[in-house]
């Protein structure tokens, strides 16, 4: 059976899928911090009033990305977790296909039960590898997503700059503050470029 | 490879011994796994470990065809004793294991569900096999908490589970046990060590001593035969086993 994996392509794709979890823990941890951020750089604008009204609406549209994100990463979490537990079942059942295979092959005429206890197994076993190609695709497309989103984020962290540049009296405040947001989706962006070649590597 | 030998036979009623695996990995302990046909019925004790299954499996087809096989013994929950369940299900799901009430919600972490484990209560029991009998007796604690070994007073084999079991050199690894006194030095520290209680030890030499055995089938080591049956049996009685001696030992 040609799509049939082995025992250590099953058990990398595992190890794969749990360092995606892992990354992910850390794309939402960015994308709390940035709530924060914006929260405050709402109320920052507030007390700014006029001259920031702009950098109110950028702050806000920041702080709606970064709960898109959460919620994105969290149908990534939970695609990982299926993930996780359909190539578990599938190391678990390459294990016994290994050995019924042993047997049938030291068996010197295999009877045609035996033979098809055989074909169940591999039809079994091509039915969850599909699965996990299709789940993996689902996760492709969601990292893929998020990755727009966050270069959406790059965008608009730079408008906040320009905006800042308008705050007068609070334009220094505000100038740190878009700095901050550019710095925090500059740093989600690899994680995510991480996310997406260690998928699709496999 | 594992080979099958058989040891008793009486028109369609036989004894085969599936044994000697050279080419298992040494990290896995060998295992003797015994066929018991009769008229068509076929029961397999102690069906070993899932690594060992392909060696008990085609061994087994030299004799019978596996998957004809209906019932499995299992002495106690072990993984050299019954690890392979989920195997042997996979090849035929009508199979029904016997096995101490103690453990058959503890072996489906092997394989199978309520309906491939027949419980045996305490007391143990029998059951029909072809034409005739086969008896589950109690062995407690030897080592297992819920410990059965099978009786077939037909063909007067006693098949014991760990008891009688020895970890034999490649050298002396015989099918049958020879010399007495040289095998029995490699059982001892087997049954010091893994034979917890003194008492349940005598109970069981007592009750064994009263039945008619030709052939005490161990699940590790050589086959005792004729006379052997008893001194082993005496040997066991008079063996000290369980913490007192573990202590001195440390
Ligand atoms: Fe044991
Ligand atoms: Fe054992």
């Amino acid at each position: 059976m040609s799509n049939k994996p082995t025992h250590k392509t099953s058990s990398g794709e595992l190890a794969g899928f749990v360092r995606l979890n892992e990354g992910i823990k850390g794309v939402v941890l960015i994308a709390f911090q940035i709530n924060i951020m914006a929260l405050n750089a709402i109320l920052l604008a507030h007390r700014a009033g006029e001259v920031a009204l702009g950098f109110g609406v950028i702050s806000k549209e920041l702080r709606s990305l970064s709960v898109e994100l959460t919620g994105l990463m969290q149908e990534l979490s939970n695609d990982a977790y299926l993930a996780v537990n359909l190539i578990s079942d599938l190391l678990r059942q390459e294990r016994r296909y290994r050995l019924l295979k042993k047997a049938t092959d030291l068996v010197a005429d295999p009877s045609p039960a035996l033979r098809d206890v055989m074909v169940r197994r591999e039809e079994e076993f091509s039915l969850i590898t599909y699965r996990v190609r299709d789940v993996r695709l689902r996760l492709l497309d969601r990292l893929e997503d998020a990755r727009k989103l966050c270069q959406f984020g790059t965008a608009i962290s730079r408008s906040a700059k320009i905006e800042a540049a308008y705050g007068r009296e609070y334009g220094r405040a505000l100038a740190e503050v878009s700095q901050e947001f550019d710095q925090k989706i500059q740093n989600i962006l690899p994680s995510i470029e991480a996310l997406c070649t260690g998928m699709q590597r496999r | 490879m594992k080979t099958a030998q058989t040891i008793y036979q009486e028109g369609s009623h036989r004894w085969v011994v599936i044994a000697r695996d050279p080419s298992k990995p040494n990290c896995v302990i060998d295992t003797n796994e015994y066929l018991i046909s009769r008229e068509g019925d076929n029961l397999l004790t102690d069906p070993g470990g899932s690594e060992i299954f392909p060696a008990v499996f085609a061994a087994l087809s030299t004799i019978v065809d596996p998957m004809a096989i209906r019932y499995l013994f299992a002495s106690h929950q072990d993984p050299d004793i019954i690890s392979s369940l989920g195997l042997w299900l996979e090849c035929n799901p009508e199979i029904r294991c016997y096995v101490s009430r103690l453990w058959s919600s503890f072996i489906p972490h092997f394989g199978g569900d309520e309906n491939s484990l027949a419980a045996i209560p305490d007391e143990g029991m029998s059951m029909p096999l072809g034409s005739g009998q086969i008896e589950y007796v109690p062995a407690h604690f030897l080592h297992s908490s819920g410990n059965f070994h099978l009786y077939d007073p037909d063909a007067r084999i006693l098949f014991s589970g760990d008891v009688g079991a020895a970890l034999m050199p490649p050298e002396e690894d015989e099918l049958f046990v020879r010399d007495f006194d040289k095998h029995i030095r490699h059982a001892e520290g087997f049954h010091r060590r893994w034979m917890g209680s003194t008492e349940a030890k005598l109970d069981w030499c007592e009750r064994a001593s009263r039945m008619k055995i030709d052939m005490l089938c161990p699940q590790h080591g050589s086959i005792y035969q004729g006379d052997d049956v008893m001194r082993f049996i005496n040997w066991f009685a008079e063996l000290p086993v369980g913490l007192s001696t573990f202590r001195h030992r440390r």
